[in-house]
């Protein structure tokens, strides 16, 4: 069963088109990973997705409901969360406060004031219970802006799954990353991700077709093949547009 | 029980302060300062905890105001009846709803475009009450008797110090909710809309509607404030919603420090005392004021509750005793370089005749005077300058971790 689906979906800028109909099915529990070169519109796909633009054209059902014109709260309540290329996180807000934060929606605690949240034992509890997963249990209490990059990357990671979503997308989540800090976040992505959809833009092929169920491949605004990893590496079509350079060069660098 | 240790210590202060001082100066004081600190701590819902810089906070407190005026005035002539110890309640109320109105379209971004809509918020307002007389009575105002409600257990409030108690508990009920409020889901997620409204949104939360909600809230204690105002006073004026009254809640949340929550308290005793002891010496005192606001931005970002909290540190190590001493190397002359400059911006307003200073009368016509204060000057300048090393080298000693100090110079 489909999950989140994009049905001919486009997004231009002005008269430069990014997205050029995509269409692209992900199943539910299924690793999906998205590669392309630079500027072909990986994380303007994502944006589309997760609501920060809107589609020229098309539409994006998530769970069977459109989501294409929904704004970024309302798509993340249905459970689809999300972690950034760029770490997006509450600098001055404790390490501990950055997870809980993600955490108080799906706790039903909304916009109240009438709860005070040091009395959330069992909503507290989980909040250090993830920090422990993400293994920065230690630095509760630091400000989020005083980690290290790859613990703020963690963090990342951790205030995207806080909410239990089943939907989680990554956004080049071990780039800028050594090798061992990559290891380690990759391990903890399989971790963290277990029993759920996850749909991630990654650079580096060594871990994409580690951890990746399925590839899809996105050149120039459009998907050329979405398949399993070793079909992908056979497809002379991806080979020629992206692989056979991509690999031998550069995996980290940026993207439009 | 330590977490109650300190609103314990404010209550008693609250209650105590008129035991301690019981002249009617110092209860004009205190009952302004008791408006000063829940209007100070309103702002600081906006700008420290929501990031939303204000330019017309005065609205919400003086829309209050009034409107508690006239509830006095309606109060007076029997169209309603009620206890004037509920006067703040009306104020707060008319905060919120004019809150909410504004807030329904200012909230919408943070940043420029609100402090553009909240200045041009302001400037309309103000411009509004010197056209709609029978409201707000023009420049004159409007005034009450708060004498006329009836009695609150025998007390009918002829008296400034009665005043000043029922104050006290507004004071401490507001300072108690409003601390509350940090630490409920929208008072936290005011603080992450201000620190990243874009990663708010994709954790499931309107920015919009966080900062909507921070800014109603903090109408409704602006409203507060506004109606002790008209308590105490028993008038108010256009002066109370424009943008001089706006600007200085400003001054003191900043002044006190907008990253604490004790800040805008702080801010609202000095700002207050400035404005009373300060202004019966000398004609200039707001000149100070702007001169102390520009010495906080450039030296103390973090306000006088950030610098007392710098001190956190060396307390928690036991080392505090051994900045005492140096504080004192550099801060005398630093004090005497100060004065001086004082002196000589006070001297250069008496132009011609002489004046009290402190202990001594000085003349701007006599160069004497002159050259004595600039020599005090000069040499107080130099003390500091050659000074500030010690400062420093026994700064960095008190807050030097443990392990360090054992190989410390002797």
């Amino acid at each position: 069963m489909s999950i989140l689906s994009l049905h001919n979906v486009s997004k231009s800028f002005g008269k430069t088109e990014i997205i050029r109909g995509v269409n692209l099915d992900i199943q539910a529990g299924e690793r999906h990973a998205i590669i392309g070169p630079n500027g072909a519109g990986k994380s303007t796909l994502f944006h589309l997705i997760s609501g920060k633009y809107q589609p020229s054209s098309g539409r994006i059902t998530f769970r069977d409901q459109e989501i294409q014109n929904h704004p970024p709260y309302e798509i993340a309540r249905l459970g689809l969360a999300r972690s950034f290329q760029v770490t997006n996180i509450f600098p001055r807000l404790s390490v501990f406060e950055n997870v809980r934060c993600g955490m108080l929606w799906k706790q039903g605690l909304g916009y109240s004031f009438r709860h005070l949240l040091g009395r959330q034992t069992e909503l507290n509890a989980r909040a250090m219970h993830l920090l422990e997963e993400i293994s920065l249990s230690d630095r509760a209490d630091f400000p989020a802006g005083e980690l290290a990059y790859a613990q703020q990357r963690a963090l990342e990671l951790g205030v995207a799954i806080a909410s239990g979503a089943d939907l989680i997308m990554l956004d080049e989540p071990v780039a800028g990353m050594s090798l061992s800090e990559a290891e380690a976040a990759v391990s903890l992505i399989r971790k963290i991700t277990e029993g759920k959809t996850l749909v991630m833009v990654e650079h580096d092929m060594n871990i994409v077709f580690d951890v990746a169920d399925r590839i899809s491949v996105l050149v120039y605004g459009e998907i050329i093949a979405s398949d399993s990893p070793q079909a992908i590496r056979a497809n002379p079509k991806v080979q020629e547009a992206y692989l056979g350079e991509a690999i031998l060069t550069d995996a980290g660098g940026d993207d439009a | 029980m330590g977490k109650f240790a300190p609103w314990v210590g404010y209550l008693i202060a609250l209650l105590g302060l008129p035991q301690l001082f019981d002249s009617v100066l110092a209860i004009t004081i205190f009952n302004q300062m008791a408006i000063a600190i829940v209007f100070a701590l309103s702002y600081n819902m906006l700008l420290g905890q929501g990031g939303m810089l204000s330019f017309g906070h005065a609205v919400y407190f003086g829309l209050g105001g009034f409107m508690a005026v006239h509830a006095l005035i309606m109060i007076e002539f029997e169209t309603v009846y009620f206890s004037i110890t509920l006067i703040p309640l009306v104020g707060g109320l008319i905060g919120l709803i004019a809150a909410i109105f504004v807030g329904s379209f200012s909230t919408h971004k943070a940043g420029t475009v609100f402090a553009m809509i909240s200045l041009g918020i302001g400037e309309l307002v103000a411009a509004s009450s010197l056209i709609f007389v029978s409201f707000f009575g023009g420049e004159a105002g409007v005034s009450a008797d708060r004498t006329f409600g009836p009695p609150f257990f025998g007390i009918e409030f002829f008296q400034d110090v009665e005043i000043y108690y029922l104050s006290a508990g507004w004071v401490f009920a507001s300072t108690v909710f409003m601390y509350l409020f940090t630490q409920t889901p929208a008072g936290r997620m005011a603080n992450a809309v201000r620190e990243n409204p874009e990663r708010a949104e994709f954790i499931g939360y309107s920015a919009r509607r966080v900062r909507f909600i921070s800014f109603c809230s903090s109408g409704f204690f602006a409203g507060v404030a506004g109606g002790l105002f008209a308590l105490n006073y028993e008038f108010i004026t256009e002066e109370n919603l424009n943008a001089v009254t706006s600007g200085r809640v400003l001054l003191m949340a900043y002044i006190g420090g907008l990253g604490y929550f004790i800040g805008p308290i702080i801010g609202a005793v000095v700002l207050t005392l400035m404005n009373s002891l300060l202004s019966n010496y000398t004609e200039l005192w707001m000149l100070y004021l702007g001169i102390m606001f520009v010495l906080t931005v450039l030296f103390l970002p973090r306000g006088f509750a950030g610098f007392i909290m710098m001190h956190q540190t060396a307390w928690l190590r036991g080392r505090l005793s051994s900045l005492v001493l140096p504080y004192l190397i550099t801060g005398i002359p630093a004090i005497m370089f100060g004065g001086s400059i004082l002196a000589a911006i006070e001297m250069l307003h008496h132009g011609g005749e002489s004046f009290r200073f402190l202990f001594v009368t000085l003349d701007s016509g006599n160069a004497l005077h002159w050259f004595a204060l600039t020599s005090v000057g000069a040499a107080s300048h130099f003390a500091c300058r050659r000074s500030l090393g010690q400062l420093t080298s026994a700064w960095e000693e008190a807050n030097q971790s443990e392990d360090t100090t054992e190989r410390g110079p002797s």
